[in-house]
């Protein structure tokens, strides 16, 4: 029978013995110094431990009592190792173990991946629509402070807001007169607040306030071509695309941020994927606020075509490059899709020259 | 083998010392795998590497003649955080419709979540330890902890209200009670802990390093302040009108050069935080080492201020390499990728260059990260170990095993809310 030397914690106490160690053919023998058995252990229930490279640790698996051997020659470690099933010296079956894991790690992320593209969309899509109307609108006051602040780039507090001072009082008349035709049309009521931004640019938020950026005043030639933008962007607000877009960050960030934890640099990664995943699908939602908003144009009696000119002439004037994100699909493949579905005929302005011109000076002191 | 040469000095030398076996470059190879893996796991390895990372650093830490052993499995990890996620989920739930309340509650839903969430950090933080202490086989006797979580995390989150209130000047004092709760309640079988360094000891070792810090910036804020006629720049405020600081600067003429000076105060105490702080860590690293206690057993630590920066060098002259050759290999590589995608479709290129800069920034994150923990966590733990000397270990060898293994919920509340702790 081969024998050999070890060191033995029994569990009990943290004394520290010097042993000899018998192997039988099925079992280990723990022996004192005077030959004494201490204990008995079966090669089926040893457990291999985590020791230093040059130290063989065993221990029964399952055992409260967490006795302990340790073979420090290597020999007989190899001598226990070649008897003892669970003995892995080599790592081969903590290897396959592990790339077990990895396989199963990597289809989770796989159908994650998948679910964030496509599930979280789709839910997000179906359940927009069943947020009550009540819960909206406090939604959309409950980022607006938010908003604001975001929109004040130039720290500008109360003067954010145009259309307070008595010279702008006939253009925010002229204004309210064109939101009245279009939300008469819409039969959806809109806040509409004309701010001082210099991107010819418009925003809705949740429950049907919109901001609609000085630059925009600017940039139009018509007041058919602010009152498309404002049409497009009550497409959102019928949409409820803000609401959807909420509900689809909320998932994404529960989804990517809780389960998947902030492994170094992940928060980061979730930002930046929440936004790729956003902008490829809001490229559908702008056609459709497009389309909504050429329809809406129509009804009210003015220029269908006035959503396609303003476009052309903003994206015109963009640097190459500035597209990173592709929030706005393509301005030729837009106006193209809204002259497909423009009714003939130009319509009747919605604003006559006098109310036209009182609306170009908001925001001009 | 290393046997024989090992345990060459005399036992009785042994006892006293504690050593570190494993070799820096079997870390590396594990850091460098597990952050691979993490990668294409989108973290989901991350249970699978700490584990890892704990048995390396416990069997290779031999205290006394004897080595520590890590007995937790990452699946006791994964079913932690599990059960963590599905408790924060509906609290999240909770404060985001808290926050859409106009309300009283909608205005203090973010204060009273950020206190929540500080007091379950430090709850997390407690029970995390638990777990790990529970995990820890020392001659075939394992470490526990006792004591309330709850009033741990009181304690702390009032303690670090005290740290800021202060400008640092209670750290000592918060650090030496937090950690006489922790050792209080921490036992190895039936050998109870203590701590024994006072807030006093770190304090005077400490305060020198607070006054190079916090002292040119309290100053350079006291001398802005008075430079400053504030009645007037109030009144210019509340006129409000495009170019607010130019107008602050026409009515209260000191008003740039205190700009100026509070801004170099700042940087200034930017800079001298970064460069002490290894020599911050070295002296708490110290302090901390001499005030454990297990029993009679005393442990004094003679770490060198020096060995800790130069771990800090090892980590900066390493992040430079990998600087340097990530950009010219990143660079390079953006390059193609432009190039071929703009030649499909000019959208298509800045797809593909967004998603590889997004690329770029995760294997950057995670090779700093890996360098950091390899150059200095290790180091930092190997130098802890090798510069202590330990008295009255006699008492180690009569201990009484005690106590049975903790769960894992609080290391996963630990993971679900991004707090680590020792």
């Amino acid at each position: 029978m081969t024998t050999g030397a070890g060191i033995y914690f029994d569990g009990e106490t943290s004394a520290r013995r010097e042993v000899a160690v018998a192997l039988a053919p099925e079992t280990l023998v723990i022996m004192d110094a005077r030959g004494d058995e201490l204990a008995e252990w079966a090669y089926a229930d040893i457990e291999h431990l985590p020791a230093p490279a040059h130290v063989l640790r065993l221990g029964l698996r399952g055992e409260p009592v967490l006795a302990r051997l340790e073979i420090h020659d290597p020999a007989f470690a190899s001598a226990i190792d070649d008897r003892a099933l669970t003995v892995d010296r080599s790592g081969a079956t903590d290897r396959r173990a592990r790339t077990r894991v990895i396989l199963w790690s990597l289809a989770a992320t796989l159908s994650l991946v998948l679910a964030a593209v496509f599930v979280v969309p789709e839910l997000a899509a179906r359940l927009a629509p069943l947020v009550p109307a009540g819960v909206e609108s406090r939604l959309g006051e409950a980022v607006d402070a938010q908003v604001r602040t975001m929109l004040d780039n130039r720290n500008l507090g109360d003067r954010l807001v145009c259309g307070t001072q008595a010279a702008e009082r006939p253009g925010q008349a002229a204004l309210e007169t064109m939101v009245a035709k279009l939300t008469r049309a819409a039969a959806l009521p809109v806040k509409l607040t004309v701010i001082r931004r210099e991107e010819a640019n418009a925003i809705a938020l949740p429950g049907g306030r919109i901001y609609v950026f000085q630059g925009l005043l600017a940039k139009a030639e018509s007041a058919d071509e602010i009152a498309a933008v404002i049409a497009h962007e009550i497409g959102h607000v019928a949409h409820r695309d803000g609401t959807r877009a909420m509900l689809q960050a909320a998932g994404l960030s529960l989804m990517f941020g809780m389960l998947l934890g902030d492994f170094v640099g992940g928060g980061a990664v979730v930002i930046a994927a929440k936004a790729l995943i956003q902008s490829s699908y809001s490229r559908e939602v702008e056609l459709a606020a497009d389309a909504y908003g050429t329809r809406l144009m129509a009804q009210a009696g003015g220029d269908a075509r006035a959503l396609a000119s303003i476009l052309n002439r903003i994206e015109g004037e963009r640097k190459p490059g500035a597209r990173i994100w592709l929030d706005h699909p393509d301005a030729q493949a837009r106006a193209r899709a809204i002259h497909a579905i423009a009714p003939p005929g130009a319509g009747v302005p919605l604003l006559d020259a006098e109310q036209w011109a009182a609306l170009r000076r908001i925001c001009t002191d | 083998m290393l046997d024989q040469t090992e345990t060459s000095p005399p036992r009785r030398a042994l006892r006293e010392t504690a050593r570190f076996h494993g070799s820096t470059a079997d870390y590396w190879r594990l850091m460098i795998r597990g952050a691979l893996l993490l990668m294409v796991t989108l973290g989901l390895y991350r249970f699978w590497l700490a584990t890892d990372m704990r048995r390396f650093l416990w069997s290779n830490t031999e205290i006394g003649g004897e080595t520590l052993e890590y007995i937790g499995t990452p699946i006791e990890l994964l079913l932690g955080f599990l059960i963590a996620v599905a408790l924060l989920v509906p609290v999240y739930g909770g404060f985001f419709v808290a926050a859409l309340d106009l309300g009283v509650l909608g205005q203090i839903s973010g204060v009273l979540a950020f206190l929540l969430l500080a007091v379950l950090g430090h709850f997390a933080i407690y029970r995390a330890r638990r777990y790990r202490l529970s995990r820890t086989v020392y001659r075939g006797i394992r470490f526990r902890q006792t004591g309330s979580a709850w009033r741990y995390a009181v304690c702390a989150v009032f303690w670090w209200g005290m740290i800021i209130a202060s400008l640092g000047l209670a750290y000592p004092w918060a650090q030496a009670r937090l950690e006489r709760f922790k050792m209080d309640n921490t036992f190895y079988g039936d050998l109870p802990g203590q701590f024994d360094a006072t807030g006093w000891s770190l304090f005077i070792r400490g305060l020198p390093l607070w006054i190079l810090v916090v002292g040119p910036f309290l100053a350079g804020l006291i001398v802005a302040v008075g430079w400053v006629d504030w009645a007037a720049a109030a009144a210019v405020t509340r006129q409000g009108g495009g170019d607010i600081l130019g107008q602050i600067e026409g009515a209260s003429p000191g008003f740039g050069a205190a700009v100026v000076i509070v801004t170099l105060a700042a940087v200034w105490a930017v800079l001298a935080a970064a460069f002490l702080y290894p020599a911050f860590q070295a002296l708490t690293l110290r302090w901390w080492l001499g005030g454990l206690r297990l029993g009679t057993v005393a442990a004094a630590s003679q770490l060198r201020t020096r060995q800790v920066y130069r771990a800090y060098a090892r980590f900066l002259w390493y992040s430079v390499l990998f600087t340097l050759a990530a950009s010219v290999l990143g660079g390079l590589a953006l390059l193609v990728i432009g190039l071929l995608g703009s030649a499909v479709d000019t959208a298509l290129g800045e797809i593909l260059v967004t998603v590889f800069l997004l690329g770029a920034y995760v294997i950057a994150a995670l090779a700093y990260s890996t360098i950091y923990q390899v150059t200095v966590r290790l180091a930092l733990w190997r130098l802890g170990l090798e510069s202590l000397t330990l008295s009255g270990t006699a008492a180690l060898d009569r201990v009484k095993a005690v106590g049975r293994p903790s769960s894992s919920f609080g290391e996963g509340l630990a993971n679900a809310l991004r707090v680590d702790g020792w």
